[in-house]
């Protein structure tokens, strides 16, 4: 029986390897490793290629970090430090409609989170210390966030609402790295269902009505824990009628 | 909806945004962009010993990248040859399902050396120390322009027609193409392109026809997929 195949959304933008200095479709592999852990299939798909057809030769869908999104789709002005990245907002927005429409299997990751809430009909905080007043979700204190590797990535705990399907999946606490500067302000169609306790920014963002829609702030692929990605791989395998692999991760 | 064609991909170290040296599974945009352009929808394939993927696609591109590891050919590796192990599996075990289940295969400039070394031929490890000449890599970032010959009646013929022009980069090249045919050939005699008539579609050419964005062969990828038994129409 086949693995589940995963779709992943990626970077095309200029990128240095080896002596090369080009535009290039790509991903960290932390995420495709993280999929393929969990008994799935991850393959890429690029935004220099607009067009939700690709959807229907998946079993899921990641939605992945990122930069930010244009604030316009919210009707927002855009705040000094949003970054944002047209073609791949365009491509991405595409994707979640037609994805969340077929109800395919999705998990969002970061941006990915945040590209569900505007779908959604939701809004962001475009630039969290003017809210909170800190960096800790970008940084570990007192290190430099544009510098920030994994062992630099801020950590906070996590709280989980009672009865939702990230508690089911996590429980009530948990701690996680972080490394953003926007936030879900409103998840519009979207229910929030995980906070930072420290300043109540919306960390996990769920649709129970569909067969598996969570968006998570943190960086699980970083992570040895990868039950949110193992979730996601199940859900997909049982929509489309195949056996899951065993759980390697 | 449009055929889904595959493209292997690298797995690097890579620096942009604020992100330095991270492993990163990437291929250049040229690629997609080529595919897109020839009607196809391409998804790209991060190495991995799964094959099962190829029942989900229509057509698989076999891109360009560091050296076949020799071992696969029964050679000792040379001073210059840089491999990448992982990627050469991987891609060796995805050639080989793609031939076994007669799904179209495109190989470019590396993909076409991995056809060669799936279908039991070997590759030259330097050309300059064969042919005494650079003209094959000109200089980094430069590629080699000339006109390939094609044998009359082959696939390749048929597709390139009249304009023979190839743009080559590539320090490697094919010494024995096993079972394959070779059906094109640089002026120095070195095979530029093999096929496997055997089969519905396996084209391996040693030139880079993605960065022209060529229709002639990705089209006809594309066209060949189109018409797979896999294609969920």
């Amino acid at each position: 029986m086949r693995r589940p195949l995963i779709g992943m959304t990626s970077y095309a933008q200029q990128v240095k390897y080896n002596s090369n200095d080009l535009v290039a479709g790509m991903l960290p592999m932390t995420y495709v490793r993280a999929v393929h852990a969990v008994g799935g299939r991850a393959v890429l798909i690029t935004p220099d290629d607009p067009g939700a057809d690709v959807l229907e030769s998946l079993d899921g869908i990641v939605f992945c970090g990122g930069n930010d999104i244009d604030p316009a789709y919210w009707g927002a002005e855009r705040h000094p430090e949003t970054e944002i990245d047209k073609e791949r907002d365009e491509s991405e927005i595409l994707l979640m409609r037609a994805a969340l429409e077929a109800d395919l299997p999705l998990l969002g990751v970061c941006r990915g989170m945040q590209v569900m809430a505007v779908v959604g009909g939701g809004s962001l905080h475009q630039h969290l210390p003017d809210l909170v007043g800190h960096d800790r979700h970008r940084a570990a204190a007192g290190t430099d966030p544009l510098a920030a590797d994994a062992s630099a990535y801020g950590r906070h705990d996590l709280i989980i609402e009672p009865g939702s399907i990230a508690h089911g999946l996590l429980g009530s606490h948990a701690t996680v790295n972080s490394f953003h500067h926007q936030a879900v302000d409103d998840p519009g169609s979207f229910i929030a269902t995980g906070w930072c306790p420290d300043d109540q920014v919306i960390e996990i963002i769920e649709d129970p009505s569909h067969t598996y829609a969570l968006g998570v702030q943190w960086h699980p692929e970083r992570t040895n824990d990868l039950r949110v990605f193992a979730a996601l791989v199940e859900a997909a395998a049982k929509r489309s009628g195949l056996q899951p692999q065993a759980f390697a991760a | 909806m449009r055929p889904i064609i595959g493209i292997t991909t690298y797995v690097e170290a890579a620096t942009w945004g604020v992100w330095r040296d991270l492993p990163t599974t990437l291929i250049p945009h040229d690629y997609t962009a080529a595919v897109t352009q020839a009607g196809g929808r391409p998804v790209l394939i991060p190495p991995h010993d799964d094959t099962d993927v190829l029942e989900m696609l229509d057509g698989l591109v076999l891109a360009g990248g560091p050296d076949v590891s020799p071992e696969l050919y029964g050679a000792e590796p040379g001073p210059l040859t840089v491999t990448r192990p992982d990627r050469d599996r991987a891609e060796m075990l995805l050639a080989r399902r793609a031939l076994d289940m007669d799904v179209p295969v495109l190989g470019v400039c590396r993909g076409m050396q991995l056809l060669v070394v799936a279908a039991d031929g070997s590759l030259h490890q330097h050309l300059p120390d064969v042919l005494g000449h650079e003209k094959h890599r000109p200089a980094p970032g430069v590629y080699g322009e000339h006109d390939a010959s094609f044998v009359p009646g082959s696939r390749i013929a048929g597709l390139m027609g009249d304009d023979l022009a190839i743009r080559c980069f590539h320090h490697q090249g094919v010494a024995d193409a096993g079972k394959l045919t070779v059906t094109g050939r640089a002026e120095d005699g070195l095979a530029e392109a093999v096929e496997d008539p055997g089969h519905r579609f396996v084209l391996g050419v040693q030139w880079h026809p993605e960065v022209v964005r060529d229709e002639r062969l990705f089209g006809a990828l594309v066209t060949a997929a189109k018409a797979s038994p896999t294609a969920r129409q």
